[in-house]
C-alpha cells in the first residue's frame, strides 16, 4: 500500500512539474493557429511570422526597411526605361526536399504569385512577362515603370515565395506540403497546440552580416516552437511563468506586470502601426467632401488615442502618415490633423446641407482599441452636430460587411507602417473604399512610376497633403506594440514580424 | 427496461436531428465570411468569392443542407474549412483533454462537496454549515474565468507549481499531458462543487428528518451507520442526478477554462470555429456534445436502478 502511494505521489509530482525542455528550444507564443503554411495565399501577420523561417523570397527588407537581396544575388539591374528587371539568382541553393533552386522554380513561383496572391494580383496587369535567362537568372518585363515592384517581391505576407516548380499545383490549387529554402523546415505540427520548426541541414546562408531580415540568417536555435495562444492574458502569464521565451501582441495593461517579472521583460515596438478609419467613397454620407472635412475637423485624435491605449507610452499623436525617421516622413498638410474643432465642423456640416442622416461607424471589439476610440469619437462628432450610429460586430462580420458599400460609412482597422506606401491599397480608386480624386490619382500614378527615391518622397508628401485635404482615409495616430521576451533571450530584433533564426538563450 | 432505453435512444435521434437543423440554420444566418477570414485583412472581395466557390459555400443553402443531412446520416460530419480534415477526426483529437478535464473536475467536486455536504447537513445550523453554505454561494457566484485567471497567476506564474497553460509539447507522455489539466480541473471543480455541495446538503437534510432515520437511531445504531448507510443511500438519487448533469455540463461547458489555460479541447475548438466561421466544426461539435449530453443523462437514469430497487422502467 505504502509503495503504491509513493508511486502515485511520484507520478503526480512528475505530472505537475513543467516538462523538461532542451536548452535551445525557443518557445514562441503567437496569437493563433496560422490558417496556412503557404504565405503566398494569406495576408495575415501570424502566417508571415511563422513561414518566413521556412520560405524565402527573392528580396527582403533590411533593418532600415530598404529592399535587400535574399535569393537574388543582388539588387536587380533595371533598364533605363524602368521596364525591364534582370535578376541574377544565387547559386548552390537547395530546397528542403533536396532539389536545386533554378530559374524555372522562380518563374513558376512568380507566375503563381501573380495569379493567386492578393499582392501579386495588384502587379499582374503591369507585368508583360517573366522569363528564365539561363538556369540562374530571370527577366521581368513591365508594361510601364512600377516602383513598388521590389517591395512587393520582398514582402513576407501574400509573399512572392519561391517554391520548387514540382510542388506548384495547376490552377488555383493549394500546395500539399510547403517546401522552401529558408533556415528551418516544418517539423511536427499539432494544430492549436504547437508547430515545430527544425533546422534545414542543406540551408545556405548569405555571407553579409545580419541586418534586419537581410544578410546572414542563422540556425541558432535547435528548434523554434510556435505555440498558438489566442488569449492575450494567457500569453502574458505563460511568458511571466517562463513557459514562453517570446510572446507576440500583448495587452498594453500588462506592461507593468511583465516589467516586474524576474523572468521576462517587455519589448515596446515603437511606431508599430496606425489605426485607420476607412472612409466609404462609393456610397452614403461621406461621398460629400464637405462632410468628410467636417468629420476630420471634429475628431479629437489625442483623446481618442488616450482612450484607446491609456498611457502615452503606447501612442503618439501624429498626423504624418509615416513617423519621423522614415524616408516617407513629411509634415505636409499636417495642420489639418487633430483640429478638434466642433464649431468649424458644424459650419462645414451646414455648408454641406447635412440633413441628420446617421454616420454609420462599423467597428469590432476584437481589437478593443478600435472600439474605445470610436466611443470617444462618437461623443465629439455628436457635439459637432453629427448623428452617429455605431455598428459593433465581431471581426468576421466586419470583414464581410465592409465589402458592401451600402452598409457603412466608416470602418475601423489598423495597419503596420508598411515599407512601401503603395502597398496601402486605399490610395487607389480600385480599393474597397473607392477613393477617386483626379489630382490625387495623378500624383499617385506618378508615385508608382517614379524610381528616384528623392522624387518619390516628394510625391508622397503631396499625396499625404491630398489625403488630409480631401479626407481620403483617416490616420488616427501612431501606436506602439507590446511584445514580451524572456530575459535570457537574445538576438531577436523588434519587428512587426519577429524572427528567431539568430536567437539564443543565455 | 429495454423498451425504455430504446425509446430514449429514438428520442435522441429526434433531438439530434433538431440540433443539426437549428445549428445549420443559425451558423449560416449569422453574418461573417469564412473565406474572407482565411485570406486575411488585405484580401479582395474577388479573392474571397473565389475561395467560397472552392469551399462550396456559393451553393444555395438548401443544397448545402441536403448534402449535409445525407452525409451526417452516413456518419460523415463533413470537412473542416480551416483544418482541411474530416470533422470527426478533428473532434476525436480534441476529446481527450476535454474528457479528462471534465472527469478530474468532477472527481475534485465530488471529493470536496459530497463529504462536506453530508457533514454540514448533519451539523445543520452550526458554524461549519453556515461557512460551507457561504463558501458555496461565493464559489457559484464568481465566474470561472476570474477564478482561472487568479489561480493561474498565483499558482502557475508566481509560485511555479503548475504549468501556466497548454497541453504538453512534442513527445509529451500521458502523465505529462494530465499534469497540464490539474490546475484547470481545480478551477472548474471549485465552481461545480458549489452546486453539488448544496444539493447534497439539501437532500441529506430532507432524509435526516424522515421517520426511518429516527427509527434507526432508536434501535441504537451508531450515528455513522445511520448517516452513511441509511440517510446517504436514500439521499443519493438527487445527488447522482446533479452529478450526472454536472458532468454533462462540464463536457459541454469547459469552454472558458480551456480558453484561459489554452487547452486544445472541444471547448476551445468550438470557440475558434465560431471566430473562423468554420461551419462544419461548429455543427459537428454541437451534435457530438448534444449526443453526449443525452447519453450521460440516460446513464444517470439507469444508475437509479442500481441505487434504488424500487425504481422500475
Amino acid at each position: 500500500m505504502k509503495k503504491t502511494l509513493t508511486f502515485a505521489l511520484a507520478a503526480a509530482l512528475a505530472a505537475i512539474a513543467p516538462p523538461a525542455m532542451a536548452k535551445d528550444v525557443i518557445n514562441v507564443a503567437i496569437v493563433g493557429e496560422p490558417d496556412t503554411l503557404d504565405p503566398m495565399v494569406s495576408t495575415k501577420d501570424v502566417v508571415s511570422i511563422v513561414t518566413q523561417h521556412v520560405v524565402e523570397t527573392l528580396y527582403t527588407f533590411d533593418g532600415s526597411w530598404n529592399v535587400a537581396p535574399l535569393l537574388a544575388e543582388d539588387l536587380p539591374k533595371i533598364s533605363d526605361d524602368g521596364k525591364t528587371y534582370d535578376i541574377k539568382l544565387r547559386e548552390g541553393i537547395t530546397f528542403s526536399d533536396g532539389s536545386k533552386l533554378d530559374s524555372a522554380d522562380v518563374v513558376a513561383s512568380l507566375e503563381r504569385w501573380m495569379k493567386i496572391a492578393s499582392r501579386g494580383k495588384t502587379v499582374a496587369d503591369k507585368v508583360t512577362s517573366v522569363t528564365a535567362k539561363g538556369p540562374n537568372a530571370i527577366e521581368i518585363k513591365m508594361s510601364a515603370p512600377y516602383a513598388p515592384l521590389l517591395s512587393l517581391l520582398a514582402f513576407s505576407n501574400s509573399a512572392a515565395a519561391i517554391y520548387p516548380s514540382e510542388i506548384i499545383p495547376e490552377g488555383d490549387g493549394q500546395i500539399d506540403k510547403v517546401i522552401g529554402t529558408g533556415p528551418y523546415e516544418y517539423g511536427e505540427h499539432v494544430p492549436d497546440q504547437y508547430l515545430q520548426l527544425v533546422p534545414f541541414k542543406g540551408f545556405v546562408p548569405r555571407d553579409e552580416p545580419a541586418n534586419g531580415g537581410a544578410g546572414k540568417r542563422g540556425q541558432a536555435p535547435d528548434e523554434i516552437r510556435f505555440i498558438p495562444v489566442p488569449d492575450p492574458n494567457t500569453r502574458v502569464e505563460g511568458l511571466v511563468s517562463g513557459q514562453f521565451d517570446f510572446a507576440d501582441s500583448l495587452p498594453a495593461e500588462s506592461y507593468d506586470r511583465i516589467e516586474q517579472s524576474d523572468k521576462a521583460k517587455p519589448v515596446l515596438l515603437q511606431d508599430f502601426g496606425w489605426p485607420v478609419w476607412a472612409i466609404n467613397h462609393k456610397a452614403g454620407l461621406l461621398t460629400d467632401r464637405k462632410i468628410r472635412q467636417a468629420l476630420l475637423a471634429a475628431l479629437p485624435f489625442d483623446d481618442m488615442l488616450f482612450a484607446a491605449f491609456g498611457d502615452d507610452k503606447f501612442f503618439k499623436v501624429d498626423g504624418a502618415l509615416y513617423p519621423e525617421g522614415w524616408a516617407w516622413h513629411s509634415e505636409e498638410g499636417a495642420d489639418l490633423y487633430n483640429q478638434n474643432d466642433p464649431s468649424r465642423a458644424g459650419e462645414l456640416l451646414e455648408e454641406a446641407g447635412y440633413d441628420g442622416t446617421p454616420l454609420r461607424i462599423l467597428t469590432s471589439r476584437q481589437y478593443e482599441f478600435h472600439y474605445k476610440m470610436a466611443e470617444v469619437a462618437k461623443q465629439a462628432l455628436e457635439a459637432a452636430g453629427f448623428k452617429v450610429e455605431m455598428d459593433v460586430v465581431d471581426w468576421a462580420t466586419l470583414g464581410q460587411r465592409r465589402n458592401d458599400p451600402a452598409l457603412w460609412d466608416i470602418y475601423i482597422s489598423h495597419s503596420p507602417f508598411l515599407p512601401e506606401p503603395a502597398l496601402t491599397d486605399m490610395w487607389f480608386p480600385s480599393s474597397r473604399i473607392g477613393w477617386a480624386n483626379p489630382d490625387k490619382d495623378k500624383i499617385a500614378d506618378a508615385f508608382v512610376s517614379e524610381t528616384d527615391p528623392k522624387k518619390r518622397a516628394e510625391l508622397f508628401a503631396k499625396m499625404q497633403k491630398a489625403n488630409l485635404e480631401d479626407v481620403g482615409f483617416i490616420k488616427v495616430g501612431n501606436f506602439n506594440a507590446l511584445l514580451g521576451e524572456a530575459k535570457s533571450l537574445e538576438g531577436v530584433p523588434p519587428s512587426p514580424w519577429p524572427y528567431f533564426w539568430n536567437a539564443t538563450k543565455k | 427496461m429495454l423498451k425504455y432505453v430504446l425509446n430514449r435512444l429514438f428520442g435522441m435521434v429526434v433531438v439530434l436531428f433538431l440540433v443539426l437543423t437549428i445549428t445549420f440554420v443559425i451558423v449560416r444566418v449569422a453574418p461573417g465570411d469564412p473565406a474572407a477570414l482565411m485570406l486575411g485583412p488585405d484580401a479582395t472581395p474577388q479573392d474571397a468569392a473565389a475561395l467560397r466557390i472552392e469551399l462550396g459555400l456559393d451553393q444555395p443553402i438548401l443544397v448545402q443542407y441536403g448534402k449535409f443531412l445525407l452525409s451526417a446520416a452516413a456518419g460523415d460530419l463533413g470537412q473542416s474549412l480551416f483544418f482541411h480534415r474530416p470533422v470527426l477526426s478533428v473532434l476525436a483529437e480534441r476529446a481527450e483533454p476535454t474528457a479528462f478535464l471534465a472527469l478530474f473536475s468532477l472527481i475534485f467536486s465530488i471529493v470536496i462537496a459530497v463529504p462536506i455536504g453530508i457533514y454540514v447537513a448533519y451539523r445543520r445550523g452550526g458554524a461549519a454549515d453556515q461557512g460551507a453554505v457561504s463558501a458555496a454561494m461565493l464559489a457559484a457566484s464568481v465566474p470561472s474565468f476570474w477564478t482561472g485567471l487568479v489561480l493561474q497567476r498565483w499558482l502557475a506564474s508566481d509560485l511555479g507549481w503548475f504549468p501556466a497553460s497548454g497541453y504538453g509539447g512534442p513527445g509529451a507522455g500521458f502523465f505529462d499531458r494530465m499534469g497540464y489539466l490539474i490546475l484547470p480541473s481545480i478551477v472548474l471543480g471549485i465552481v461545480n462543487s458549489a452546486l453539488i455541495l448544496r444539493f447534497t446538503r439539501a437532500s441529506m437534510l430532507d432524509v435526516l428528518g424522515e421517520d426511518y432515520i429516527r427509527t434507526a437511531r432508536s434501535k441504537g445504531m451508531s450515528e455513522g451507520r445511520v448517516v452513511l448507510r441509511h440517510a446517504l443511500k436514500n439521499a443519493a438519487i438527487p445527488i447522482v442526478t446533479v452529478v450526472g448533469l454536472t458532468f454533462a455540463l462540464l463536457v459541454s461547458g469547459a469552454v472558458v477554462t480551456e480558453r484561459v489555460f489554452n487547452i486544445p479541447g472541444m471547448g476551445s475548438l468550438v470557440v475558434g470555429a465560431v471566430l473562423r466561421r468554420d461551419y462544419p466544426i461548429i455543427q459537428g461539435t454541437l451534435i457530438v456534445v448534444a449526443a453526449l449530453y443525452i447519453l450521460i443523462n440516460l446513464c444517470t437514469d439507469l444508475l437509479y436502478l442500481l441505487i434504488d430497487k424500487r425504481v422500475r422502467y
